[in-house]
């Protein structure tokens, strides 16, 4: 299909407190193009998450739109759009299995036929032998596969993650990246990926967008033309490194300075 | 080992017995009635000799139990609910609740028997008054328990608001929910009951006031050892159901 994947068009958002409106986005707006992979960066509190949540359907813009293949967003729509939160959100008392089927169930998929599905995706990911474990008996990594899987498996063409690393250690944080990005070449799904870490966003994007601090409003888009694996040190990356930390630095100083 | 555990509450249940017996022949037989008096009592109880309409009685007060507890369980829920889901109500009335509970529930009972006179209807009232306390707190307990992240996985996975509820609210709450539920019962059975002893003209309470009023001590212990069969059993019959719902729904 021709036009881009996803279209984010002039969206605002605010959010009601106790004592005022504190306004979230401001006339955001972007694209994204099919089987592009995605970063939104910004300082702590520019609505980043906001932004996933509104093109997942689960929070709706009070201006703009949000549309998918030319379609308006109005509610979540789990045949199009697949979502990883930072918490991995897993039912505790479900099995790892049962959790990466959860999707397909609500979809009203049988249990056998659901299970298989599920089932075959845990292999690739490390997880054949913790199929039948339960969330508290996995690591922080691994929950996260799980709730990744659970993405995967209902096989959408749009994968939204929000900050999915955030809550690991730095190690394990860069093996997921590799581990995900070998995902997404062989996939092919379009992913818009929230984090704050520069690292993470230029290891893994075709294109970076900087957000504004708080209300949000994009500050920049960089395209970041290398090839996978990509390597931190090599001089391209550290020049398009040193130019998102100017970016970011500046409105993470607005942050702080408040 | 399971042996042992059940030779060692069998010689405790002994002991008692006998000490029982010492002691009541002690003192005054008919005040304390020794288990040698009881068990014929009890044999002519069931026989339905000394109380022919045993049954009729027993099948009011289970009937009167059955009543209250589905109107506690109901509106507990609802309320429950509600207060639950709903924030700002929540926060308004809720605590109306905890300082209600606070007073003795048998305060009420006079008025209640003036509301709803010496039938059935008043211990209904009483036993859903004690009953549906624990399931509204439980329920309110419940929904706290509720993660917010597990509520938006499933709605972004296309989740409406009964899936929503089946496949993550319920199965969260269960265990509270399913102790609240218990405790509820438990005290419904109390309600009926003493709303019985207090002022009643039928049922097991009603029996036991009788038998205790006319001095008829050993008719008396008998009618309360029925009692408390009924009550362990009902008690049992609700930890089955629990174990049903546990495996069902978590």
């Amino acid at each position: 299909m021709a036009g881009p994947h996803i279209v984010v068009d002039g969206v605002s958002k605010r959010f009601e407190t106790s004592a005022d409106a504190v306004p979230a986005l401001s006339e955001v707006s972007l694209a994204v193009g099919r089987r592009e992979f995605c970063t939104v960066i910004g300082p702590s509190g520019c609505g980043k998450s906001t932004l996933l949540a509104m093109i997942g359907g689960l929070v709706l813009p009070d201006a703009g739109q949000v549309r998918i293949d030319g379609q308006p967003v109005e509610g979540p729509d789990p045949r199009r759009v697949a979502m990883v939160f930072q918490d991995p959100a897993l039912l505790p008392w479900r099995t790892a299995l049962d959790n990466v089927a959860f999707g397909l169930e609500l979809r009203g998929m049988s249990r056998p036929e659901r299970r298989r599905i599920a089932g075959d995706l845990l292999g690739p990911l490390g997880l054949r032998e913790f199929a039948e474990r339960y969330p508290r008996e996995l690591s922080g990594g691994m929950r996260q596969r799980v709730a990744i899987a659970r993405a995967l498996a209902i096989d959408s063409e749009i994968v939204l993650m929000d900050e999915p690393f955030g809550a690991l250690d730095e190690q394990t944080r860069l093996l997921m990246g590799e581990w995900l990005l070998s995902i997404w070449t062989r996939a092919r799904k379009t992913v818009v990926f929230v984090t704050h870490s520069l690292q993470e966003a230029l290891l893994l994007s075709t294109r970076v967008v900087a957000l504004t601090a708080r209300p949000g409003r994009v500050k920049s888009v960089l395209e970041v033309p290398l090839p996978y694996p990509r390597d931190l040190e090599s001089p391209g990356l550290a020049s398009l490194r040193a130019t998102l930390w100017g970016e970011i630095r500046e409105e993470s100083l607005k942050t702080m300075g408040r | 080992m399971i042996g042992r555990v059940l030779a060692a509450r069998a010689a405790l249940g002994l002991g008692v017995v006998l000490a029982w017996e010492v002691a009541a022949r002690a003192r005054d037989p008919l005040l304390y009635i020794p288990p040698s008096r009881v068990l014929p009592a009890l044999a002519r109880l069931l026989l339905l000799r000394s109380f022919p309409l045993l049954p009729e009685h027993v099948w009011l007060t289970l009937r009167e139990i059955l009543v209250a507890y589905a109107l506690a369980v109901g509106v507990g829920l609802a309320v429950g609910a509600v207060l639950g889901l709903r924030p700002t109500l929540g926060r308004v009335y809720a605590p109306l609740l905890g300082a209600l509970y606070a007073v003795p529930s048998v305060v009420w009972y006079p008025s209640l028997m003036l509301l709803f006179g010496l039938g059935a209807a008043s211990k209904i009232a009483f036993g859903f008054l004690l009953g549906v306390y624990p399931v509204v707190l439980a329920v309110l307990a419940g929904v706290r328990q509720v993660s917010r992240e597990l509520v938006t996985v499933a709605r972004a996975f296309g989740a409406g608001p009964g899936r929503v509820f089946r496949t993550v609210m319920l199965p969260s709450m269960l265990s509270t929910l399913t102790g609240g539920l218990r405790a509820g019962l438990a005290l419904t059975v109390v309600g009926v009951i003493v709303g019985e002893v207090l002022g009643s003209t039928a049922g097991l309470g009603y029996l036991i006031t009788y038998a205790y009023g006319l001095l008829r001590t050993a008719d008396y212990v008998a009618l309360v050892l029925v009692t408390l069969a009924i009550v362990l059993a009902i008690d049992a019959a609700a930890g089955l159901a629990e174990r049903r719902a546990r495996r069902r729904w978590a």
